[in-house]
């Protein structure tokens, strides 16, 4: 039963090919890129979402921080797209691999950290030690900054990937039961179902909100570092 | 758990370096978003009035019989 749970987290492997090469790259293909001067309606959809997000989400950045527009516009494409691509049945969620989540989070995080010590060296060390600590409290507090600034990447990562995977996973098992109880007692199944089909909606916002935060999240460190 | 299996990590961080650096960013960095042009401010010049259309030599200044 614990075998089978799992199963669907297995990196995807056929006849040793990896092909978790493709499905990690198969959301890109939902995105056109625009060619024209007055593109399709998928297009200027996509184009007009991102413009509407990438203006909710740059207005706290000052100037050097806007130029990671880019990087993040995409961030929370990826994931987003990722996460909701993930809901179909039987379909394979990149996002619930860990190794995804931390070579996404680690990078980006230590690129803002870095920024923030070539550029700001005195204010990013600053961040250690807030205001108007009492003098004896100083060293622990500064060991207690440093292992929270160093935990923020591990967060980031596992925070995406135990969501998910937890959805999943609940998914599977409401799901395992309905069908179980179907012979057992319908109206059982009746309310085992309603509660699969509240689940499944909140997925669908779980998928777009961890995005969002994820996106979010790296965007506040980069403030807080530029 | 499967995600603990590292044997894998390196060929998934690898397809997620290239789609998120490199594929997802050239898509959106086709994207434009639409300047608002504004108009130049054209001085309107001021109509001609029928004399002042054509020049004659009694407006010359230094020709006037004074």
């Amino acid at each position: 039963m614990n075998e089978n749970l799992f199963s669907s987290f297995i990196t995807p492997v056929m006849m040793g090919l990896p092909i978790v090469i493709v499905i990690v790259m198969f959301p890109s293909i939902m995105f056109p890129s625009p060619n024209r001067l007055i593109n399709n309606r998928l297009i200027s959809i996509q184009q007009w979402l991102v413009q509407l997000t990438s203006k909710q989400m740059l207005v706290i950045h000052n100037q050097k921080g806007q130029t990671w527009a880019l990087m993040l516009m995409s961030l929370i494409l990826f994931i987003g797209s990722t996460n909701l691509l993930g809901l179909l049945p039987h379909s394979f969620t990149p996002t619930t691999q860990l190794s995804l989540n931390l070579g996404m989070a680690i990078p980006l995080w230590a690129g803002t950290v870095i920024t923030g010590f070539r550029y700001k060296t005195k204010a990013s060390l600053a961040h250690f030690l807030p205001q108007g600590t009492p003098l004896p409290l100083i060293p622990m507090l500064i060991i207690i900054e440093t292992i929270s600034l160093f935990i923020q990447p591990m967060a980031l990562a596992v925070r995406l990937t135990a969501n998910i995977t937890a959805g999943h996973l609940l998914i599977h098992l409401i799901g395992g039961a309905t069908l179980a109880l179907m012979n057992i007692s319908a109206p059982t199944a009746m309310v085992t179902f309603m509660i699969l089909i509240l689940l499944t909606i909140l997925e669908f916002a779980v998928a777009l909100i961890q995005a969002y935060v994820f996106t979010l999240l790296v965007s506040l460190y980069l403030h807080d570092n530029t | 758990m499967p995600q603990l299996d590292t044997s894998t990590w390196s060929i998934t961080i690898l397809s997620m370096i290239i789609t998120l650096f490199l594929v997802f960013q050239l898509k959106v960095s086709k994207y434009y978003f639409p300047e608002d042009p504004k108009p130049a401010l054209v001085a309107t010049p001021k109509p001609a009035t029928p004399w002042e259309k054509k020049w004659t030599k009694i407006y010359f200044p230094l020709l006037l019989p004074l």
